[in-house]
């Protein structure tokens, strides 16, 4: 017998916002209902097949008017890895003075993605 | 209307002048600036009482900055130092860690800090671009002990993003606007548990966005039409009790439940900060609690313009960029003497559905961007002022609309004292 599930998925591609329905039969999109354009049924199956987001987080500085650095990701990384990108970076400090746009991890976790600095920090000697 | 006269010994004050004065050093006063600068206006000094410029960018780290802007998706540091970067490139003067004491009718601006003391600019322009504040504790009357734990969002943001301290460590936070779900996904990225986030509404009043990827993400209860009524604990925070609310907000009694947790979080509302507009007499707008402006930005008193969350808390930083630079644009203008001067006015009254709008007056027929505030989600929505038809597919009151007001209106409306802006359900195309 097939394995058929229904998933909800918001589409966030514009402000209606469709509450799709996703049929998935076997581990795969049989159908998707409610959704109004074509940009969402685009988005609704990637978030379903494989959820993409930003990573940002903060992480320990030294010798800064500032205690913690914004750091970003280069490019989106699958959702379920956000936990571990945050895990990976809690060891790390970072030393002032720091670049906007600096790599502070390159490939993270294999990821093929750096995290790199979200601003400029000078040192305390520069201010 | 309260009139503040401060005494601060004006004699011994050092006083000096100044072509435009920009309080504030956040998105909106750092592109007002840039603007004026662009104008050809040399004589310019920035206020700012943080230690730094940026106002509340550089604490926001997360994406979703800059998309119209700058097409680009930026952080919010990322956002704000084009624009930090800007004005030193330019050497445009700025003094940090200063205070504004009060605005003057006469633009007079009083001001205070550590290496010169107490000092007054004398401006022939005044860019007014203070921002907002949260709803505190006592603003939302929640009963209970007073113990530590309980912070509004901002106050979390700033402890965790800028200073270094997880602020809790089992968190329940009071409202679903935007600055509530982005700290309950800061909190769940940091390891601390975020039991779920209480919202009075029906529905959810932050982004879509913010709902899928800061709660749906981290599996956070969301839970509609509740609100928090009691703190408990001595020294800190150890459970809140909360209640469901019917349709007109009010605690339906047997409803109660507790939640333990060492940390409230409050996102229950911003406020624009206009103490120093309300000493300059400027009148403010009862409603949005912001300076009724015109459609070039400046405010009841001649040559004082505002821009930004003071006026109005926008949604996005691209929107308060934009009205920043509208203002600094006519700020400059003003100065050289190239404004035209105020004709009739038309009064833009909010009509059905519509909850206000900005700015809330035309004088001049000079081009603008209307921002409007819905009461409701509608969809298939028409936009209606004078012969002016807009449709949008969803409008929605977490979400300001933005329309450029064409030449054309004005030369329709000439004369007329009132238009009304009305925004209703359209037909299904």
């Amino acid at each position: 017998m097939k394995k058929r599930e229904e998933r909800l998925v918001t589409c966030i591609v514009c402000p209606v916002a469709c509450k799709a329905k996703v049929t998935v039969k076997n581990g795969k999109i049989s159908k998707i209902d409610d959704v109004e354009c074509a940009r969402g049924e685009k988005y609704v199956t990637d978030e379903l097949q494989k959820p993409m987001r930003d990573f940002f987080t903060v992480i320990k500085m030294k010798g800064a008017m500032v205690a913690v650095l914004p750091v970003r990701s280069t490019q989106p990384i699958p959702r379920e890895k956000l936990l571990d990108c945050s895990q990976e970076l809690i060891d790390v400090v970072v030393e002032a003075p720091v670049e906007m746009g600096q790599i502070i991890m390159e490939n993270i976790l294999g990821l093929d993605v750096d995290i790199i600095s979200s601003r400029e920090v000078r040192s305390k000697q520069q201010n | 209307m309260r009139l503040r006269t401060p005494d601060f010994g004006v004699n011994k004050l050092h006083k000096r002048k100044v072509d435009i004065a920009i309080v504030g050093g956040g998105a909106a006063g750092l592109s007002a600036t840039l603007k004026a600068k662009e104008m050809g206006i040399e004589d310019l000094i920035i206020l700012e009482r943080n230690e730094e410029l940026g106002g509340i960018l550089p604490q926001c780290i997360h994406t979703g900055f800059g998309l119209h802007y700058f097409k680009e998706n930026l952080t919010g540091p990322e956002y704000i130092s084009r624009f930090v970067k800007r004005v030193k490139e330019l050497k445009i003067p700025f003094k940090l860690a200063t205070m504004v004491l009060s605005v003057s009718p006469k633009k007079e601006v009083i001001a205070v800090n550590s290496p010169d003391g107490l000092f007054e600019y004398r401006a022939k322009a005044v860019i007014l671009a203070m921002g907002c504040r949260e709803k505190t504790r006592g603003m939302l009357g929640i009963a209970g002990t007073r113990p530590a734990g309980v912070l509004t969002a901002g106050t979390a943001q700033r402890l965790m993003d800028i200073e270094g301290f997880l602020p809790g460590k089992e968190v329940v936070i009071l409202g679903s606007g935007d600055i509530g779900l982005i700290m309950a996904r800061r909190f769940a990225m940091e390891g601390a548990e975020v039991k779920a986030i209480v919202e009075i509404l029906p529905y959810p009043s932050g982004l879509d966005r913010n709902i899928v990827q800061c709660l749906e993400d981290f599996n956070i209860p969301l839970l509609l039409q509740y609100t928090v009524t009691i703190t408990h604990g001595i020294n800190r925070v150890s459970a809140v009790t909360i209640a469901k609310v019917g349709e007109d907000m009010r605690v339906i009694k047997g409803t109660e439940k507790t939640i333990t947790c060492d940390t409230l979080i409050l996102s229950a509302g911003l406020i624009p900060e206009n103490e120093l507009s309300e000493g300059a007499g400027i009148l403010l707008d009862p409603r949005i609690k912001g300076p009724i402006v015109d459609e070039v930005m400046e405010t009841s008193v001649q040559g004082i313009f505002a821009c930004g969350n003071v006026v109005h808390v926008h949604n996005l930083v691209d929107d308060v960029t934009n009205t920043g630079e509208l203002a600094g644009k006519n700020a400059a203008r003003f100065v050289l003497n190239e404004l035209p001067s105020r004709k009739e006015k038309t009064v833009l009254k909010p009509g059905a559905n519509v909850k206000y709008v900005v700015p809330q007056m035309i004088c001049r027929g000079e081009p603008t961007t209307l921002h409007i505030r819905v009461e409701k989600p509608i969809r298939d929505a028409e936009i209606r002022i004078a012969d002016l038809r807009i449709s949008r597919r969803m409008v929605k009151p977490s979400e300001t609309i933005a329309i450029n007001l064409p030449q054309s209106l004005f030369e329709e409306v000439k004369g007329r004292t009132r238009l009304d802006v009305i925004v209703e359900e359209g037909s299904r195309k």
